[in-house]
């Protein structure tokens, strides 16, 4: 199966591409150019993004498995940047479920580079009905 | 300081603000991104949403506004360290939706400074209302 895109929405077709090579396995995002800071590390700020995408496509998925149409929203990220990534660099994403509420996820995730951990993060999503946004 | 990195999109200036110098590709990339001084030497930052910032539910994408929280509460760390900061980690709490057409400014503030560590905040407003705010710490680079 070839790899789909994940979140393009505009940011994240933007920023991205995020992709992921089969439903269950892990998010796959290339580090290019325009990704980098200064120092031509891997920008902290796209770093957070691609966690926010990974967090946020495993939270709406499992929001949508009880309700087809959920909308997720973040309420809040926290971002540990644990190493740098560098260009060319392709930078595997995974995320679960720590607890499902009725109203909030929590989820943890981590994104790495072979077996480098880049950044773990953890965040607090809303579930919410597309209709009352 | 140079001119820094052109953006891919031209975009004018909120009334009162210069565009930032950007000096990092992926913020170049993102931008034009702005800031202006106020008379008492506060600096503020601003940007404005467009259709490449936004999420599917066309808000503003909570990486657009940690990218912006990266920049400029990173541009205070590396003012109060006196070098360059890496950063280690940073939270944010998302209080309300920004929107296209949106200006989301950035008030920053700079809450601890140690030998090797930084502590540093800010908060995200549009139009006098927060959006985001965010906490942060920073390594100072060299410092051991």
């Amino acid at each position: 199966m070839s790899p789909s895109t994940v979140d393009t929405s505009g940011f994240g077709a933007y920023a991205g591409p995020v992709l992921r090579a089969e439903s269950g396995g892990p998010f796959l995002f290339e580090i290019g150019a325009h990704h980098l800071n200064g120092a031509d590390r891997l920008h902290g700020g796209m770093m957070m993004a691609l966690a926010s995408i990974v967090l946020g496509e495993i939270a709406k998925e499992t929001a949508r498995t009880r309700t087809p149409d959920a909308q997720v929203k973040p309420l809040s990220l926290n971002c540990d940047f644990v190493s740098a990534g560098e260009k060319g660099e392709t930078v595997e994403g995974r995320a679960e479920v720590t607890r499902a509420t009725r109203t909030v996820l929590f989820m943890s995730g981590e994104l790495r580079v072979g077996s480098r951990i880049l950044m773990t993060a953890t965040g607090v999503y809303a579930i919410g009905e597309p209709a009352a946004q | 300081m140079s001119a820094g990195l052109p953006s891919p999109v031209f975009v004018a200036p909120p009334p009162g603000y210069m565009p930032s110098a950007l000096h990092d590709p992926f913020e170049a990339h993102v931008g034009p991104l702005f800031e202006r001084t106020e008379a008492d030497g506060t600096r503020i930052f601003a940007f404005i949403a467009d259709p490449r910032h936004v999420d599917e539910t066309g808000a503003v994408h909570e990486g657009m506004l940690m990218t912006f929280a990266d920049a400029f509460i990173g541009g205070a760390a590396n003012h109060a360290a006196g070098g360059d900061c890496v950063t280690l980690s940073m939270q944010a709490s998302f209080l309300a939706e920004a929107r296209t057409g949106d200006v989301i400014e950035c008030r920053t503030q700079v809450d601890r400074v140690t030998r090797a560590i930084i502590f540093a905040s800010g908060r995200f407003s549009v139009r006098g209302e927060d959006v985001m705010t965010a906490t942060s710490l920073w390594k100072v680079l060299g410092a051991r």
